[in-house]
């Protein structure tokens, strides 16, 4: 009885309104959070997993040496590689690519990586327009390597000390 | 030995007194990790990996190298073994390269597996790692030896398997190596069992270096069809193509070895050099036409020139003898529902009026066992690399080997070797058989009477008549010998009387697949050679490749190649000469490409399926026949599948030749005796394809071997050509012989 009488007293008072509003005051005057994108990005921690890249070492040559643990681990069955000998008697791809349909961006490829060939980078804004556009092919993945070592391995470092 | 007692983990196991204790953990599948150990190699107890604690016994025991004896208290997994075993993979990972992510052995690593349980995850070693630097052991076998363990199982393997100890440790502590003593690398004809013994990645497959991780392949049981012993392998396959060779276990056949001509044949499937559409010869020109239409070619051709006018007689049908034994019974069943008895497999035959027909009568495992062998005619080692390690086996448990050879080939083990001209042998034999006869008090066959036994046949007879369980091989060599059927007989009565066994390996593959399914002309029908020079008018040729095939080439080449004659061939492989004569290209499949059946020297038919699917347009070989039999409206080919085939051959009994021909001696042939043998690893089409075997040294041998005089005689010397074929002189060759080992085609000698 004394609850019902509460209830209707509270609500005749518009009490919920005013502590809504309350808050809507305070926030009108507050620093605004809002990101204005593309314009203005939000910060993104090394952790991220977006694009993928094979890296290479400063002297140029690339990291990966086929030993297909990524292929092995993937859960989505995402990367296909193809090895050879090549002539310099080192182990290398021939093939290497990533279908980003498939891949569900686990990152687990780059945990399985022994050289740190395979990394996922902070890039996130890769739509693409044809089909053939989610297959990210050898040449495309070192591209990207080489056009983002400089925040690669920025994130390496930073996350370094969780590792 | 006693039956005993032990107790190990707390469970009471049966065992027999003075056994190793790994055998029976082993047996009992209590699992304790070792490197160094193999079965069916001496124990060295150098990796120390399987050390288990004993009570009573301060310190832990090696399990390989302990044996047991009653009432002994073992444990395997308490804190004092396990604190041992990671002792000893700290020590063993000290100078272990971490490389896996590029060494071929990754996930089918021994090494690996161990340190998975047994390893830590931290090293506390700073120092400095050992690094060998890498060496070349030949185009088989790849080497990295800075992951090498010294477990010493190659070493093992060589010395007491191969019979020749090509891999050895040099140095000692840190720089210990193993390694080849000799510049030109290891050379056996069983080196690559090293792969599969070495426990780590030291000794990996050269020709499937960097190719696929292990565990990307799907692994088909197989058997290897290169020779008498069908050797139970795995082919490894990946996208429908077999990447790799490893060897399976079976104890009454290959035991766990198999030689390297099975192992690396594979390489020649990929070759470019496949037939892969099938063909039709139009006005002279090659045409690559559908299925249906190459076949309603044939059939038309084989129609107009044989069947319609009744003359199946003119028709002919020869196979190789790497063909599956259903292949020869469909073939047979086939042209013998048109009529045709012109069957024949036995291509290299000089002449096939006079055949040889030896049983062969002992088990492979049973070969171990013997006391006394007696090997006529055949580079064993090369030949059946697999009968001789087994022999090799009996030598060393004290049989005696003698050998009657052109030549005094490496058997790799302890041989008496008689070098004889190809003419003695049936002298020597009947001598033999004579000193036999007359010790058993039996009196002799007109045909020996007159024969004065030598020094030789004496000391074979007396070999012979000491022994309790001897064997006598017939070899490859005396096929074309003048008096191959006569021989044949000697020693099946040499047997005979001595209560021995014989071993017929005169002819190798799948022949005895071929008797099986009757592959042979009975009553009127012709055999090849006759074949060759009537006057046909159609043939039916199943993977031939006449300068390699046949005794005599180039009149089978002008034989075939006649106008009026009308030839349909199944091939694996593009060949100038088959294209020179045929009219009708089939592409077939190759090995392991088809599912069969092949029998070996005991009697065994194997059974196999295809474990990856024919290139292109390529078919296996029973599926063609089965499908040429229906167009051609036979009944009874309404097989579906392979195992119909096998089953209805199942009931067959293998073929006998007609027994009992009269013995004639003398026949001699006064000209310088040539013996031409393809080296072992160009003997098929597959082998001759496969690049890595042709690039080993047995597979570049190439050499007319002649004693001095002969080279006198015949005015040659080092560096000259014999028939094509550059001259060895060498003083074991028997007198006035000549012993061409090639890998060349016949095409420029042998007639």
């Amino acid at each position: 009885m004394i609850n019902k009488l509460k209830k209707i007293i509270k609500s005749l008072s518009l009490s919920e309104l005013r502590s809504g509003m309350k808050i809507t005051g305070k926030e009108l005057f507050n620093t605004k959070t809002t990101v204005q994108y593309p314009e203005e990005k939000t910060p993104i921690s090394p952790r991220f997993r977006g694009l993928h890249a094979l890296r290479r070492y400063p002297n140029g040559e690339e990291r990966c040496i086929a030993c297909k643990l990524c292929e092995a681990v993937c859960p989505a069955n995402a990367i296909t590689i193809e090895s050879e000998m090549r002539d310099d008697g080192t182990r290398r791809t021939t093939q290497y690519d990533i279908d980003l349909f498939k891949c569900i961006f686990c990152g687990f490829c780059e945990e399985a990586c022994p050289v740190d060939a395979i990394v996922e980078t902070q890039i996130f804004e890769y739509a693409f327009e044809s089909r053939d556009g989610s297959i990210m092919t050898k040449d495309r993945l070192l591209k990207v390597g080489d056009d983002n070592e400089e925040s690669i391995s920025q994130a390496r470092s930073e996350d370094a000390k969780y590792r | 030995m006693a039956s005993i007692t032990i107790e190990i983990d707390g469970n009471i196991v049966n065992a027999k007194a003075g056994e190793r204790l790994i055998t029976i953990t082993d047996r009992e599948g209590i699992s304790v990790p070792r490197f160094c150990y193999h079965k069916k190699l001496s124990v060295s107890t150098s990796c120390r990996m399987c050390l288990v604690d004993i009570e009573g016994v301060p310190k832990p025991q090696t399990a390989c190298s302990t044996p047991v004896s009653d009432g002994m208290k073992i444990h395997t997994q308490n804190e004092k073994a396990k604190a041992s075993q990671k002792a000893v993979m700290e020590f063993l990972l000290i100078n272990h390269p971490l490389d896996c992510p590029i060494c071929d052995q990754g996930g089918e690593c021994e090494l690996q597996d161990v340190a998975v349980e047994y390893g830590s995850d931290v090293s506390r070693f700073s120092e400095g790692k050992r690094v060998v630097a890498p060496s070349d052991i030949g185009p088989l076998i790849q080497t990295d030896m800075t992951r090498c363990i010294h477990c010493t199982r190659c070493v093992r393997f060589g010395s007491e398997i191969a019979g020749i100890m090509e891999m050895g440790g040099t140095g000692r502590g840190e720089d210990l190596k193993i390694e080849p003593f000799l510049a030109e690398g290891i050379t056996s004809e069983l080196s690559g069992n090293m792969i599969d013994v070495c426990p780590v990645g030291a000794l990996t497959s050269k020709p499937f270096r960097y190719e696929l991780r292990s565990w990307q392949m799907a692994s088909a049981d197989s058997v290897a069809r290169h020779d008498l012993v069908g050797s139970n392998l795995y082919a490894q396959t990946y996208k429908g193509l077999v990447k790799r060779v490893v060897s399976g276990d079976n104890e009454l056949v290959n035991e766990t070895w198999i030689s390297d001509r099975d192992r690396f044949s594979y390489e020649g499937l990929a070759h470019e050099n496949r037939l892969l559409l099938p063909q039709i010869k139009v006005e002279g020109q090659w045409k690559e036409v559908e299925w249906n239409v190459a076949l309603d070619f044939a059939i038309k051709g084989l129609n107009k020139n044989a069947l319609n006018s009744r003359k199946a007689h003119k028709l002919g049908g020869l196979a190789s003898s790497t063909a599956t034994t259903e292949e020869f019974y469909l073939m047979q069943k086939m042209l013998r529902e048109i009529g045709c008895e012109n069957i024949d497999y036995r291509l290299n035959v000089n002449n096939l009026d006079d055949p040889i027909h030896l049983d062969s009568n002992i088990k492979l495992s049973d070969l171990e066992c013997v006391d006394n062998v007696l090997v006529i005619g055949a580079n064993l080692r090369l030949e059946q690399p697999m009968i001789n390690l087994r022999l090799r086996k009996a030598q060393l448990a004290g049989a005696t080997v003698s050998a009657l050879n052109v030549k005094a080939f490496d058997y790799n083990h302890k041989t008496n070797h008689s070098t004889v001209s190809p003419n003695e042998i049936a002298t020597i034999l009947a001598g033999a058989l004579k000193v036999i006869l007359e010790k058993n008090s039996l009196e002799a066959p007109s045909y020996i009477t007159n024969i004065n036994p030598s020094e030789l046949s004496i000391n074979l007879a007396g070999k012979l008549l000491n022994s309790e369980r001897s064997v006598i091989v017939l070899g490859e060599h005396v096929i074309n010998n003048t008096q191959a059927a006569s021989i044949a007989q000697m020693v099946a009565q040499i047997a005979k009387q001595v209560n021995g066994k014989t071993l017929n390996v005169t002819s190798s593959a799948n022949t005895l697949g071929a008797q099986y399914a009757h592959f042979l002309p009975k009553s009127k029908g012709m055999n090849t050679n006759e074949m060759l020079t009537a006057d046909m008018s159609a043939f039916l040729l199943l993977d031939i490749y006449p300068e390699y095939d046949f005794h005599h080439s180039n009149s089978a080449v002008e034989a075939l190649s006649k106008d009026d004659v009308f030839v349909v061939s199944l091939n694996s492989f593009n060949n100038e000469l088959v294209a020179q004569y045929s009219d009708v290209l089939l592409p077939m499949a190759a090995m392991y490409e088809t599912s069969g059946s092949h029998v070996n020297i005991n009697h065994d038919m194997q059974s196999f399926a295809a474990a990856v699917k024919a290139p292109e347009e390529a078919k296996p070989a029973w599926k063609i026949l089965k499908v040429f039999a229906d167009l051609l409206e036979l009944q009874g080919f309404h097989y579906e599948n392979i195992t119909q085939v096998s089953e209805e051959l199942r009931h067959q009994k293998i073929y006998k030749h007609k027994q009992d021909i009269a013995i004639e001696l003398g026949k001699k042939s006064p000209a310088i005796e040539t013996i031409w043998m393809h080296s072992a690893y160009h003997s098929d089409a597959l082998l001759r394809h496969a690049k890595s075997l042709s690039s080993s040294k047995i597979g570049q041998t190439n050499s007319a071997s002649m004693n001095t005089a002969t080279a006198k005689e015949l005015s040659l010397e080092c560096g000259n050509t014999y028939l094509g074929v550059p001259v060895v002189v060498s003083d074991s060759v028997a007198d006035r012989c000549v012993f061409v080992s090639s890998n060349q085609s016949t095409d420029m000698g042998r007639e």
